[in-house]
């Protein structure tokens, strides 16, 4: 049944990641290039959406809170966060989309991608003991903390519970609504890249 | 067609929310030192082993794989998993959606919807292997190993650690575009400047 669940909830963020136009590597550097930022849009708008469905699924009592998943905070997230961007800057790919792109348009390069991930992640693996010996997950550890007190398990900054996830969903959609798809200042450089969605200016 | 991007945002939204609701939260990353680790263990299989003593029942002689009770070796020895399973499904999805835009854009032509050629800012050299495919695997190299030192991604950390309001997840995100916008930026300036433009 999980494997089946596996197949079915996998299949549908794919979906939705080549219908967002996320799998795009175009679409990615255009937005970070700040020149298009359809794609920025989406994801706030979507953290937001997510967040104010969870908040009405504990409300209405169908929210198992053992299901909810924090990460540690700890040096090796900011470290790792910036290394991150330099390849998602230059490449315009994570490690999501360039599996949901190694099927149809540029799956040569999406797979080079995957490729190249697999020997990065390796790389980690052994290197991680040396990492650790140098207390990179142990500086800054402030534990599996989150911002609203949404359940016993994790350390929490503010103790509002559910409440919050509501207010930071509506902040976030709000944001998402409000942001420009094309602000003027990165459109020095937009004609050189052949803009094929200029339907909004 | 101006809102299609809030229709966008909700799917991809709603799936995030579906998978906490029913399973856990969406993450992709991880499921790269899974693979990576099947080869590993398949060429030295001394590096996993098994021990009935923890949860698990498996050690491992790397760090890495052995961490939270061998948590990783686990899933290295036994992928056919939900986190596993869940990640070779998305091209499955993906591909569907291909499908269906091709379909769409042939039989309507509407041509501000025709789905543009990923990455064609790199000037297009015929025959030359290397310069079409070591950056993107060189990026892709960067990109998991910077996530694995962070324990997620955009997926893992930003999306779904964002959605919870997980304060790890804010870190990771203003980290990535911290350097994200700037490399985005100067990559674009050195290959226009390549083309001779």
């Amino acid at each position: 049944m999980r494997i089946l669940l596996a197949i079915i909830l996998g299949g549908l963020f794919g979906f939705a990641l080549h219908f967002a136009e996320a799998s795009n590597p175009k679409k990615i550097t255009q937005m970070l290039r700040l020149q298009d930022l359809s794609l920025m849009k989406i994801i706030v708008f979507a953290i937001g959406f997510a967040s104010t469905l969870l908040f009405f699924a504990d409300l209405v009592g169908i929210f198992d809170i053992s299901h909810l998943s924090i990460k540690g905070v700890h040096l090796g997230v900011i470290l790792g966060g910036l290394i991150f961007g330099i390849g998602f800057g230059s490449v315009g790919s994570c490690p999501g989309t360039c599996v949901a792109a190694s099927t149809g348009d540029g799956f040569k390069k999406a797979l080079a991608t995957v490729l190249g991930g697999l020997v990065g992640a390796f790389v980690f693996s052994i290197s991680y003991g040396w990492f650790k010996d140098l207390g990179l997950f142990s500086v800054m550890d402030l534990g599996k903390l989150t911002l609203f007190s949404i359940s016993d398990e994790f350390p929490s900054l503010f103790s509002m519970g559910f409440i919050g996830l509501l207010i930071t969903g509506v902040l976030f959609m709000a944001i998402a609504v409000l942001l420009p798809t094309n602000p003027s200042f990165g459109n020095s450089t937009v004609t050189e890249t052949k803009q094929t969605d200029i339907g909004d200016l | 067609m101006r809102q299609k991007w809030i229709l966008q945002a909700m799917l991809l939204g709603a799936v995030f929310f579906l998978a906490v609701l029913i399973i856990k939260p969406i993450g992709v990353s991880t499921q790269f030192s899974v693979l990576s680790g099947i080869v590993h263990s398949t060429i030295d299989p001394n590096v996993i082993t098994v021990d009935e003593s923890i949860d698990s029942g498996y050690r491992s002689t790397n760090a890495y794989y052995d961490k939270s009770e061998g948590k990783l070796a686990k899933s290295i020895k036994h992928p056919i998993n939900y986190d596993f399973v869940f990640v070779l499904a998305i091209p499955l999805g993906a591909y569907l959606a291909h499908l269906l835009r091709r379909k769409k854009t042939n039989t309507q032509n509407t041509h501000e919807e025709v789905y543009s050629e990923p990455i064609p800012e790199l000037p297009k050299v015929k025959g030359n292997f290397w310069r079409t495919y070591a950056p993107s695997f060189l990026g892709g190299f960067i990109i998991l190993f910077g996530a694995r030192m962070a324990d997620g991604c955009t997926s893992g950390h930003m999306m779904s650690g964002m959605m919870q309001g997980s304060v790890s997840g804010y870190i990771f995100a203003a980290a990535v575009f911290l350097t994200a916008i700037p490399t985005a930026i100067i990559v674009e300036k050195l290959s226009l400047r390549k083309v001779g433009k």
